[in-house]
């Protein structure tokens, strides 16, 4: 191979398959080469090929050939190639498959070429690209073997565009109407319309339900306002428990920032969520979960809690009774105690 | 689960278990012995002269009297009589009660296990191990007729633990068995032995019928255990009632113990993904090719004593502790403890910022006036943690590069930045669990960053 322009991948297999053919390799697009071309090419059937990546040592490979001139196609080289190592052992000589057919080799009268062997893409490539010869075989045999340089490819000299016909012009809108409607009549596309629509029509029909699902007609919860009754029940440095059950608070009768106040703080442990008990013995609230301790005001000192219980609103009802409304937080942290609505002053 | 039992009742209890028990150590002792004299693999270790004769003192036999000695004890465990029952002597009990804690329990596993480490040589030694192996079991079954102890370790929800206990005791001086006979034969510049070991077996029928037997054994063992431990069913749930102690499921009690130390949000979404992060990053961050396929630990000594503490001390322990000591309002109980709601433990936790503004600089903490802007406001804030704020920044930014420049100089240089920077944040993650705990335990320190306006805390 003289010139070192590079191939085509295509063109390398092509070349490689001719060679292994044994048939000519002068036009490797060429589907059928015809047995005198061939003869005319080889002079002398190529000797067998060693396939590169074949074992060292002289082991009997076992040729695979396409039936009626060997020309493999690249699924076929590369199964058989992969076989070759393997065809030592009886057994996986006996197992490998013959390689199909194909159609248009077995069409095509037989040839006296030398069986070819199989080998692997990449030696192929590789001895294409080197441009040498796949196996031992003499120079002569190589160039005759070899793939004709690829002619220069002539210039392609574009023609000028045809003025387009009348026919072929855009339609005004009514011609385009009448297209559409043919199209509409296309099977596919009609089954494709109804489907997205009904996917539309289904989803919409889900969200919507959806939405109603967060709206429930009845609503069977604790009212969020409720009334725990009269302050008189409620005596200083109390911390009233029968409602933690229940409602989730405890009323608290004690002293904040100096003043007595009666709160009502919730349940849940500022850390993590779980429910602290009051222990009497302590005064203190302790999560029975990470340890977090609170004074009886709600503030935090112990354990990992970063910041105090919340408070729920509280203010006096009309008729007298305290009256707690779970709609409402007040946070320490956020300055919010100060909140009138937040405590009742004793 | 023994509540409303007398004692007597309780030991009978106990009794039934502890027969048997000391049976199965027995056997095992015995079955030791007569693999020893077998295989002929005893050691004499002395031998005693009557006249003329010799007799070789051997291992093998060590271990048989010590089968006859539990033998002995299996009948006095099985009379169910508090007398006769071997049991730990009660001063043990209650020194080993009053001297635990937290802190006695964290450094002393780490302590433990650094003697352990270091002194690997010693303990892989197969009598040795079979020595610390019959103590194990042996203290399990004295302590047994402790109610307290019996409370804990019997419940069914902690069995697994102990056998979690015994069966990471006896990996873990297997690995390390092979690893320093390894390193052994490594040092002498042979193979392996798991080199030598590469006879090639078929996937059938020889892995698959191993796994079909250990798929019927497991199956037959985990039936036999649901059938013996029933489920600890308990009442129904209440959103406004939480179990007091309320535990996670075994395997997230290490991190239900880093939660008693960083705000849930930290040691609860951070850090978990971090682990499953990091341990997935190893594979990238690892430029050591050695100990490939075989057990070492001389060969990969960063990467074996970093995993270890991530993985016996910060998970392990960390379960164990929270699992077997961690009673009422999660105070920390000792073995034989018995678990009373009511124990007072003073704690005032404070963050930082406190300690910072009050106890040092004497002055009030700064506060925004009230019904100022959120700017203003983010100001304060951010002026009040301050202090906590550079120590965290300092340490995620500043310590990385000084540890390139110093200690990981090597390591830097092999991996580059952008891998070295993974690993030293994600080694300066793991090690923040350990400072905090200090942290809380000497200065009762909560928080180092405390925002609880932004649910920022760190």
């Amino acid at each position: 191979m003289a010139d070192k322009k590079k191939l085509t991948v295509a063109e390398m297999l092509a070349a490689a398959r001719a060679a292994d053919s044994g048939g000519s390799a002068e036009k490797p697009a060429a589907d059928a080469p015809t047995p005198g071309a061939s003869a005319a090419a080889e002079g002398a059937p190529a000797a067998p090929a060693k396939p590169a990546s074949s074992p060292a040592a002289g082991e009997p490979v076992k040729p695979a050939t396409a039936p009626g001139g060997g020309r493999l196609s690249v699924a076929e080289m590369l199964a058989a190639a992969r076989k070759a190592p393997a065809a030592a052992a009886p057994v996986a000589a006996k197992a490998a498959p013959a390689p199909k057919p194909k159609p248009a080799a077995a069409a095509k009268p037989a040839e006296p070429a030398a069986p070819a062997e199989p080998r692997d893409t990449a030696s192929i490539l590789g001895a294409a690209r080197k441009g040498e010869k796949a196996g031992p075989m003499s120079k002569a045999e190589a160039a005759a073997k070899a793939p004709a340089p690829a002619p220069p490819k002539p210039t392609i000299v574009v023609p000028p565009m045809p003025v387009k016909p009348d026919y072929a012009k855009p339609k005004v809108a009514a011609a385009a109407k009448a297209i559409d409607d043919t199209d509409r009549r296309d099977f596919v596309g009609i089954m494709l319309a109804v489907g997205f629509w009904m996917v539309g029509i289904i989803g919409t029909l889900w969200t919507l339900l959806t939405v109603k699902f967060m709206f429930p007609n009845v609503l069977r919860e604790p009212p969020s306002k409720f009334k725990v009754g009269f302050p008189d029940a409620f005596p200083g440095g109390q911390v009233q428990e029968k409602f933690k059950a229940q409602f989730g608070i405890w009323v608290v009768n004690a002293e904040y920032n100096g003043q007595q106040q009666i709160v009502a703080l919730k349940s849940v442990c500022t850390h993590l969520g779980c429910t602290p008990n009051w222990l009497e013995a302590e005064q203190k609230f302790k999560c029975p979960c990470h340890g977090s301790g609170f004074y009886k005001d709600g503030i935090n000192f112990e354990g990992p809690a970063p910041r105090p219980l919340e408070r729920y609103a509280i203010r006096l009802a009309d008729d007298g009774q305290i009256e707690v409304d779970k709609s409402r937080t007040f946070q320490e942290e956020m300055g919010a105690w100060t909140d009138p609505a937040s405590f009742i002053p004793v | 689960m023994t509540h409303g039992l007398t004692e007597a009742q309780f030991l009978n209890t106990v009794a039934s278990f502890l027969g048997p028990y000391y049976i199965v150590l027995a056997l095992m002792n015995g079955i030791a012995a007569l693999y020893l004299w077998r295989s002929g693999t005893a050691k004499t270790w002395f031998s005693i002269r009557a006249g003329e004769q010799t007799f070789p003192f051997t291992s093998a036999i060590v271990w048989l009297l010590l089968a006859f000695v539990f033998i002995v004890m299996s009948p006095l465990a099985w009379s169910g009589h508090g007398a006769w029952m071997p049991s730990m002597p009660e001063w043990l009990r209650e020194f080993v009660n009053r001297s635990t804690g937290p802190v006695v329990y964290s450094v002393g596993t780490v302590v433990l296990l650094s003697i352990l480490f270091v002194f690997r040589r010693f303990f892989v030694n197969p009598t040795v191990a079979w020595v610390i192996w019959n103590l194990m079991l042996l203290f399990l079954g004295l302590s047994m007729t402790d109610r307290d102890f019996y409370e804990i370790v019997a419940k069914p929800d902690n069995v697994p633990i102990v056998m979690l206990v015994l069966l990471l005791a006896y990996f873990t001086w297997l690995a390390t068995y092979r690893a320093v006979i390894n390193d052994d034969r490594i040092a002498r510049g042979e193979a392996p032995l798991e080199a030598l070991d590469n006879e090639k077996i078929l996937v059938w029928p020889d892995l698959v019928y191993t796994e079909l037997i250990c798929m019927i054994a497991l199956t037959a063992f985990l039936i036999f255990w649901a059938i013996a431990l029933p489920a600890p069913l308990e009442e129904p749930a209440s959103s406004v009632k939480t179990p007091n102690p309320s535990k996670a499921p075994w395997y997230f009690l290490g991190l239900q113990e880093m939660l008693v130390y960083f705000d849930p949000w930290m040691a609860g979404v951070v850090l978990p993904s971090l682990i499953v992060v990091g341990l997935m990053a190893i594979p990238y961050i690892d430029f050591n090719k050695a100990g490939n396929g075989y057990y070492t630990i001389n060969q990969r000594k960063f990467a074996y004593i970093i995993f270890q503490f991530g993985f016996l001390v910060m998970w392990i322990t960390l379960i164990v502790l929270g699992t077997l000591l961690r009673g009422p309002n999660w105070n920390f109980f000792g073995p034989y403890e018995y678990w009373d709601a009511h124990k007072v433990e003073a704690l005032d936790n404070v963050n930082l910022s406190q300690i910072f503004w009050e106890r040092w600089l004497d002055r009030p903490m700064p506060t925004a006036p009230s019904g100022s802007p959120f700017a203003v406001q983010a100001g304060y804030i951010l002026l009040r943690e301050s202090l906590g704020i550079i120590l965290t920044l300092g340490y995620f930014i500043a310590l990385p590069p000084l540890m390139a420049l110093t200690v990981f100089r090597k390591y830097y240089q092999r991996m580059g930045l952008i891998r070295f920077m993974l690993m030293a944040n994600l080694m300066l993650f793991m090690a923040s669990l350990p400072i905090k705990m200090v942290l809380r335990w000497v200065f009762n320190l909560k928080y180092i960053i405390a925002i609880p306006e932004w649910f920022l805390n760190f």
